[in-house]
């Protein structure tokens, strides 16, 4: 079976006109609550993976790495950090989180994740 | 140390501490009967209350994972393991007849021509079932840490000693294999499969110190660590079993071996308090917070 046909922008299309024109249309959202999960969205994604410099890290995402260094010394071991760093060189939720809930499972996972991100 | 993992081996202190006092007086008196006593009734309480702790924890840790995560396979075939060692023990102590109630041979059927008698067949659970589940389960914890790149790459030492134990199971194979003329039981033939799973697990050992030593000392990684010790001390306790039967062990050594047994039991119930401690870390730290404050 080949999945090429439905990754073509022909199917996309076709699939799209079988969609009522009424049902396409969804209320619209208030631009300022927009805004506001655009801003939060982001937010959690500069905290999930450290992409800039080390020295343009913000307060956050500092607290999030130290955060997450403390759990991953006192769950794995003191030499987990430096086994578990992502290509940036930076402990960070992308690169730790995969680990964390493969040993310690999701429900676990969740929890700790829970704790990091307090008051942030 | 987590609570449980003190408890753990506070009661081993306890119990060794006894058994030094039974010791003693075998060393003095030269008679079995504090000895004997000490073994058949602590002991064998000792190996149940263990051997439960290890079950009932093992099966907390599955429960923590969902049907669709990796980790699952690996804690059901480790809380296989441990119920295969608590009904081999409680097999064990029904035929031998350590029980308040004394014998219990009527609460076993009997084996048929599978097994020599109830005493073999509590051996193949305890022994080879258990060790089975195990080596299945932390081969899969293995296959995670290698796919996380958490496993250590192997010294020389340890390739060394890799060769050691596939030759020693080689050599276990060669001697068992012409006795299968004699038309020996299934019971038997199940036995013969020991020294190959322990050396499987021996190697599998190995391998999880290894990534142990690259990560650390946190609390998944001493789970690991004290299967390792769980692993080694039960080789041990078989090699001196296998060297006292050739009478290579002087008595008083040969007693003094049957403690080790102790020490693997309180390792095989604290890898799973290990990891039940980390899962259950984020809700302590929670509780000691709520407390404070």
């Amino acid at each position: 079976m080949s999945l090429e046909p439905q990754s073509s922008s022909g199917f996309w299309l076709r699939k799209r006109a079988c969609v009522p024109a009424e049902e396409s249309t969804s209320e619209a959202a208030s631009p300022s609550g927009l805004d506001d999960l655009r801003a939060r969205l982001n937010h959690w994604g500069q905290l999930w993976s450290v992409e800039s410099e080390a020295n343009d890290r913000s307060y956050a995402q500092r607290l999030v790495a130290e955060r997450l260094t403390r759990w991953l010394e006192r769950c794995f071991g003191q030499h987990a950090p430096r086994s578990l760093r992502g290509k940036d060189d930076c402990v960070s939720l992308a690169s730790s989180m995969p680990v964390l809930t493969a040993f310690l499972g999701r429900r676990a996972t969740r929890e700790l994740s829970r704790r990091i991100l307090q008051d942030i | 140390m987590p609570l449980l993992v003190r408890w753990i081996w506070l009661l081993l202190a306890l119990h060794l501490a006894v058994g030094v006092i039974a010791y003693a007086h075998f060393l003095l008196t030269g008679q079995y009967v504090v000895l004997g006593w000490y073994f058949s009734v602590l002991g064998s309480s000792f190996f149940l209350v263990m051997t439960t702790a290890e079950c009932c924890l093992a099966f907390a840790c599955r429960s923590w994972f969902d049907q669709d995560e990796p980790m699952r396979l690996a804690w059901s075939m480790i809380a296989c393991a441990a119920l295969a060692r608590l009904a081999g023990t409680l097999l064990r102590e029904i035929s031998d007849g350590h029980l308040p109630w004394g014998s219990g041979h009527w609460l076993i059927p009997h084996p048929g021509g599978l097994f020599a008698n109830s005493s073999q067949m509590a051996l193949v659970v305890g022994g080879p079932l258990s060790m089975a589940f195990l080596a299945i389960g932390l081969g899969r914890v293995l296959s995670i840490q290698r796919k996380f790149k958490l496993a250590g790459s192997l010294t020389r030492g340890d390739r060394a000693l890799l060769i050691l134990i596939l030759a020693f199971s080689v050599s276990q194979i060669a001697i068992d294999l012409p006795l299968l003329g004699r038309h020996p039981s299934l019971g038997t033939m199940l036995l013969w499969l020991s020294d190959p799973l322990l050396s499987l697990l021996l190697v599998e050992a190995v391998l999880v110190r290894r990534s142990v030593i690259r990560i650390g000392h946190g609390l998944l990684a001493r789970c690991w660590g004290m299967f390792v010790v769980a692993i080694v001390t039960t080789s041990a306790g078989d090699a001196a079993l296998w060297a006292t039967s050739r009478d290579l062990l002087p008595e008083p050594l040969a007693a003094l071996s049957w403690y080790i047994w102790f020490v693997a039991a309180a390792a095989f119930a604290s890898a799973p308090a290990y990891q039940l401690a980390a899962m259950t870390l984020t809700r302590q730290e929670s509780l000691r917070l709520t407390a404070i404050r």
